[in-house]
């Protein structure tokens, strides 16, 4: 009797055992490119979250932006890789074409559909299918320096490019070490995002049904605008420079009070208060000045979204979905924000989910910086998302790049940008 | 009988031998086993793969064989091929250039940290040995900043004594040079210490008999001293290739391969291709041609200077 009882007492203990091993077992990893003081942000929303859940463990690991992709290709992926990671839309359709992400559950699926924009929720989509609950919007708009506009005599933001230009020509100085308007380089998005808003608002696009349209007229001027700001010395490309932070000479030479004018996205509040301190009052932001065959002020935006590894064993997919589906909810932040939408707010970055908007509205419309972003909004054409978007950007900066160094001339440069997008968008669409 | 003692003889060399062989087999096993897992087993999955269509983050079995599809396209005129000769030529130059500034600064600063007239040659070695041993993610930060084009104050120190300030890496004229500088600056140190320990190697007797014969210091640097530095030379010039050619950290923490591609070295470039566009044919055909590329570089310098040996013999 006592063996008997002695081995189902040993037997109750091992199934229990075995099943809190089972739970235990959800060992979620969390990959992002976010600083130390966002990181710490999602780390305390971690840990509110896995005081509910104890079964779930969850570790937060940040690489910088320029080596998260490849972090996503070389370990990402696989089963070891992390479980959740945040992507830029423009990666999905290559990430989900080698089933490196899984689709999002049904229910979870059904939720984000209902309260999210529908073009944030297509950007997130492949083929109708879910693939990340969204987080992020960006979009871009001028920044500038009111202090140099002050001192230049210029009394207002540039609302069309002959304002731009007449802008960016009082506000060089050589002497000072003082250029008109900041370009980018050595940095994909931060080369082309700036040239696509301003292409944009010239009534251009990249990529129309899946086909680069840079042939277009609009496309030329924007081209030739660039050639323009090159050869008239409003912009010095030795101080265009950026690093894989995505930090530099180009974002140094705009906290120092060098440049007068750039176009960025709203991310980069963070990385201005953290450059500028005090000075950071003297900037404003405004919408795209209007091209020649611009109808009105528009802007690029793309989106981020949290994805799950498609190869991490089952239970650890759904403790991720769980633990998203409640970090990007109403319930983890404060006065029915999200805890994601917070912790973006904290970063100057718009969050996409529609009650975040409703909840950070005072905030949002109050912050002047974020200002010049959220009337932009309403206009922005998303960034287009297609099979080889890395490559077709990283030829674009490079072309883009040539111009910056007067290594080619805007018709060519706009010859060249077409031939290779197109070879590189069918090479890409055919595989 | 003598038949069968010589067939017995024979047979027991036979069995001698082949226990020889067969424990000649056991102990090289694990070495050879791990060089052919670790060291081939790449090297021919690449060589394979350069001849396949295949996305990095796929499973071999989605490989297609293409044959030399992949190479044609390295070597084509669209962007695929613009990129990988404009990489490969940025390796070119950013190898000879180490090379050529490393070598011949390694045997001056030798020649200083070695000779006896000053004290304070190993505090020298070892301060030149010091730039060796910081990790490179420090360097990149440092020279990052010390090459800012407003804020660097390396652009400061010019102007300080008139000259204008440089574009370092914020231009594609310069940012290669600027690479190559800050590579020289960290390895210089390790080719110094190679060439104090050659220099070691030459007998004080052939210096006493030549200073006897007359012969002034640059008559016995290029009498003796060079010629007599010639195998390590060899040695640190093969070594010099191999760390030029293999470039990476710099480029990735700091320039990103820019400007307009200036610094995209084949590395760098075959991460990009490989990794990030998960052109993992591509990549592979890329990694092949380097690695002939520097089999071919490394085969010319031993021909280099066996011919020399040749003519001096």
């Amino acid at each position: 009797m006592l063996f008997r009882a002695s081995l189902g007492a040993v037997g109750t203990v091992a199934v229990l055992l075995s099943s809190t091993a089972l739970v235990q077992a959800a060992d979620v990893s969390f990959l992002t490119h976010w600083a130390p003081d966002t990181v710490a942000k999602l780390e305390a929303a971690a840990a509110t979250y896995t005081a509910a859940h104890p079964d779930t463990k969850i570790t937060v690991r940040a690489v910088p932006f320029g080596d998260l992709l490849t972090t996503l290709r070389t370990s990402g992926g696989g089963a070891g890789g992390a479980t959740i990671a945040g992507i830029y839309d423009a990666w999905l359709p290559d990430l989900s074409k080698d089933k490196l992400v899984a689709p999002v559950p049904d229910a979870i699926a059904a939720d984000t559909k209902a309260n999210w924009p529908a073009g944030v929720i297509g950007a997130a989509s492949i083929g109708g299918v879910l693939y990340g609950i969204p987080n992020e919007i960006d979009v871009y708009a001028l920044n500038y320096n009111k202090k140099l506009f002050a001192e230049a005599g210029i009394a207002e933001a540039p609302k069309t490019w002959d304002e731009f230009l007449a802008a960016a020509e009082k506000l060089t100085d050589k002497s000072k070490g003082q250029q008109g308007f900041g370009l980018i380089n050595s940095w994909a998005a931060g080369v082309l995002h700036p040239f696509s808003s301003l292409l944009v608002s010239n009534g251009g696009d990249l990529v129309v049904d899946g086909k680069p349209t840079l042939d277009s007229e609009a496309a030329k001027q924007t081209f030739e605008l660039y050639e323009k700001l090159i050869k008239s010395g409003y912009s010095d490309p030795a101080m265009a420079t950026a690093d894989a932070n995505t930090t530099g000479p180009f974002l140094d030479s705009f906290v120092s009070g060098k440049t007068g004018m750039i176009i960025m996205a709203n991310w980069w509040e963070s990385a201005l208060k953290a450059g500028m301190g005090d000075a950071f009052a003297d900037v404003a932001t405004a919408p795209i000045p209007v091209g020649p065959s611009g109808d009105t002020a528009r802007s690029i935006s793309y989106s981020w979204m949290t994805v799950v590894n498609a190869k991490a064993p089952a239970d650890e997919q759904a403790a991720a979905w769980d633990f998203l589906n409640w970090l990007n909810g109403p319930e983890s932040g404060p006065n029915g924000a999200s805890a994601m939408g917070d912790i973006l707010m904290s970063m100057g970055i718009l969050p996409s989910r529609t009650s975040d908007g409703v909840a950070f509205a005072d905030r949002l419309s109050s912050d002047p910086f974020l200002k010049g972003y959220t009337e932009t909004l309403a206009n922005a054409k998303p960034f287009p998302v297609v099979l080889g978007g890395q490559e077709f950007s990283e030829s674009l900066q490079k072309t883009l790049e040539a111009i910056q160094f007067g290594q080619l001339s805007a018709a060519d440069a706009q010859a060249t940008a077409q031939a290779d997008a197109t070879e590189i968008l069918a090479r890409n669409a055919a595989k | 009988m003598g038949g069968y003692w010589g067939t017995q003889a024979r047979d027991e060399h036979t069995s001698m031998h082949s226990t020889q062989h067969r424990s000649a087999i056991t102990m090289l096993a694990p070495a050879t086993g791990l060089i052919g897992v670790f060291i081939l087993l790449p090297m021919l999955l690449t060589i394979w793969l350069s001849f396949q269509s295949w996305s990095t983050q796929t499973g071999f079995e989605t490989a297609t064989f293409v044959g030399i599809q992949n190479f044609i396209d390295i070597f084509a005129s669209n962007s695929v091929g613009r990129d990988f000769k404009a990489a490969l030529v940025n390796t070119a130059i950013y190898t000879v250039l180490s090379v050529a500034i490393i070598l011949p600064l390694s045997v001056l600063l030798g020649l200083l940290v070695h000779q006896k007239l000053a004290p304070g040659g190993v505090f020298l070695r070892t301060v030149l040995f010091s730039t060796y041993m910081v990790p490179m993610i420090a360097v990149a930060l440092v020279f990052s900043k010390l090459y800012s084009p407003t804020e660097g104050p390396l652009n400061q120190i010019l102007g300080w004594i008139g000259i204008p300030p440089q574009t370092w890496l914020s231009s594609p004229q310069t940012a290669l040079v600027s690479i190559v500088l800050l590579n020289v600056w960290q390895q210089v140190g390790y080719f110094t210490v190679l060439a104090v320990a050659g220099l070691t190697q030459i007998p004080d007797s052939l210096y006493e008999a030549a200073r006897i014969d007359g012969a002034n210091p640059v008559q016995r640097f290029f009498a003796i001293t060079l010629p007599l530095l010639g195998n390590t030379l060899l040695f640190s010039a093969v070594i010099c290739i191999i760390n030029a050619v293999q470039v990476f950290e710099p480029v990735a923490l700091i320039t990103q391969g820019g400007p307009v591609n200036a610094t995209n070295v084949l590395t760098f470039h075959i991460r990009r291709v490989g990794i990030e566009r998960a052109q993992g044919g591509l990549g592979s055909a890329m990694a092949v041609t380097l690695m002939l590329a520097l089999i071919v570089a490394i085969a010319a310098l031993f021909a280099f200077a066996r011919s020399r040996e040749g003519k001096t013999q």
